[in-house]
């Protein structure tokens, strides 16, 4: 029996820059926000 | 994959437009209902409360219109856009959080700008990630561009006008406070732009970001309150107003399902300045309904007339500079390395871009109906509770703008049926 690569869907994502540049942005509003308050 | 017939390409670049035009207008209205409320709670749980009342929204439209099944079978089609569905959740709550800071520290006329060229970072991303604008001419580039930092200048000289609030002490956190909203909110647009290539509907990617945006309020809202406790009491202290800012959430969400729908069918670099007209409705709402700007200067006036009409020009513009069969093959492409990436079916993904559905069509459940009926529940329990301020209000106004909105909602949700099924 032959099996595919584990998770693909979940490998394919964290290739993927359009996953990582939102999670950047996210961080850094946090970081600003926690600066803020 | 093949291209579209140029009629179909029209129609749906039609669609698009008529949804940014469409969402300016209830996005906009959505700030009226809020000013019922007065001053004297957080604005950290007005915006949770805000959030609480798109939360309902956001469940119970999509299982009146399509049905939780179909949301269900656009998940295992492509299971992975939850992950950014939830994250675009996410990066509204803290842009919206940040407004506020940025409001109190340098004033709604300097914030509003700064945060306002989320339309310009979302061109950047539509052109770098997925293929807008390319193939798609010099005079349409510029017609995109050009109206989108025209519409800039606008909504600068709208929000001078209409700016009631002394900078504050702290310019530079206000202004990084701004810049960061701005950005958060123009990279919010990469999550949808994404899910809307890969074939998921609308409707059901709004339903997995509203629990990354009433996670993420939530969680800010608790910290900045100091817990469950506090919170919920300041909750209960404003139970005669949660009514209003609910139905401020709940006219948010219809304009924001039509900001998902030009987002879909013209793209994030048109789609972000059309619904950015949503400043231009809500001067309209705070000019005619309550008055504001009464007994103001002649310099007041000309940047309202102004501003209003240079986001108009900006706005016709981006209108007018409809993608191209060229620019529309870029997108096709883009949708086919998306799909080839997360081994999503070619004919789902063919189909959505077209404004198709490849899955026949599902029948309503007893979850549907208990969504829908539970949502009106809230609303009319909290509506019994609500009380309703003294306010001098010009209600001809209120008739006229709200028969603006039905039309608008009336006339692009046809056209939207018509010709996509809500897909």
């Amino acid at each position: 029996m032959t099996a595919g690569p584990p998770h693909p869907r979940l490998a394919a994502m964290l290739r993927d820059v359009q996953f990582w540049v939102p999670v950047a942005v996210l961080v850094v509003g946090l970081l600003v926000l926690a600066w803020i308050r | 994959m093949d291209p579209l017939a140029a009629g179909r390409l029209g129609r749906l670049q039609l669609v698009g437009v008529l949804s940014g035009f469409t969402a300016g207008a209830w996005l906009g209205a959505a700030e009226a209902p809020t000013k019922m409320v007065s001053l004297g709670i957080s604005p950290v749980v007005i915006s949770l409360a805000m959030v609480l009342g798109v939360f309902l929204a956001r469940w119970s439209l999509p299982a009146l219109l399509r049905g939780t099944a179909a949301v269900g079978a656009d998940v295992r089609q492509a299971p992975h856009l939850v992950v950014w569905a939830v994250l675009a959740g996410c990066l509204w709550a803290v842009a919206n959080t940040l407004t506020i800071f940025a409001i109190k520290d340098i004033g709604l006329s300097i914030a509003f700008p700064l945060w306002n060229a989320n339309s310009l970072l979302g061109i950047l991303w539509g052109a770098l990630f997925f293929g807008e604008l390319r193939g798609a001419g010099r005079a349409r580039q510029l017609g995109v561009l050009g109206g989108a930092l025209v519409m800039c200048v606008g909504a600068a000289l709208l929000a001078f006008a209409s700016s009631t609030q002394a900078p504050a002490g702290h310019p530079a956190r206000g202004v990084v406070a701004a810049l960061a909203a701005g950005a958060l909110w123009g990279t919010m647009y990469i999550p949808y732009r994404k899910a809307y290539l890969t074939g998921m509907n609308p409707l059901s990617f709004v339903a997995f970001f509203t629990i990354g945006e009433l996670g993420m309020m939530s969680a800010l809202a608790l910290g900045d309150r100091g817990g469950p406790a506090v919170l919920l009491a300041e909750l209960g202290r404003a139970r005669d107003v949660l009514f209003w800012l609910l139905l401020g959430g709940f006219v948010w969400v219809v304009g924001d399902l039509f900001q998902q729908y030009a987002a879909k069918y013209i793209g994030i670099s048109r789609g972000i300045p059309l619904s950015n007209t949503n400043q231009l409705w809500g001067l309209a709402w705070g000019l005619l309904v309550f008055g504001e700007l009464r007994g103001g200067t002649g310099t007041t006036y000309a940047q309202v007339v102004g501003g209003s009409l240079l986001m108009a020009l900006g706005a016709a513009g981006i209108a007018l500079a409809s993608a191209s069969e060229a620019e529309h093959r870029q997108w096709q492409e883009s949708a086919a390395r998306e799909g080839a990436r997360y081994g999503v079916d070619p004919a789902y993904v063919r189909a959505a871009l077209a404004g198709e559905s490849a899955a026949p069509a599902q029948r309503r459940t007893w979850l549907d109906w208990l969504l829908v009926v539970t949502a009106t529940a809230v609303f009319i329990a909290l509506a019994r509770v609500a009380r309703v301020p003294h306010l001098a209000l010009n209600w001809a106004a209120i008739v006229g703008l709200t028969a603006a909105l039905v039309v608008l909602l009336a006339g692009t949700g046809l056209l939207l049926w018509r010709t996509t099924r809500f897909n």
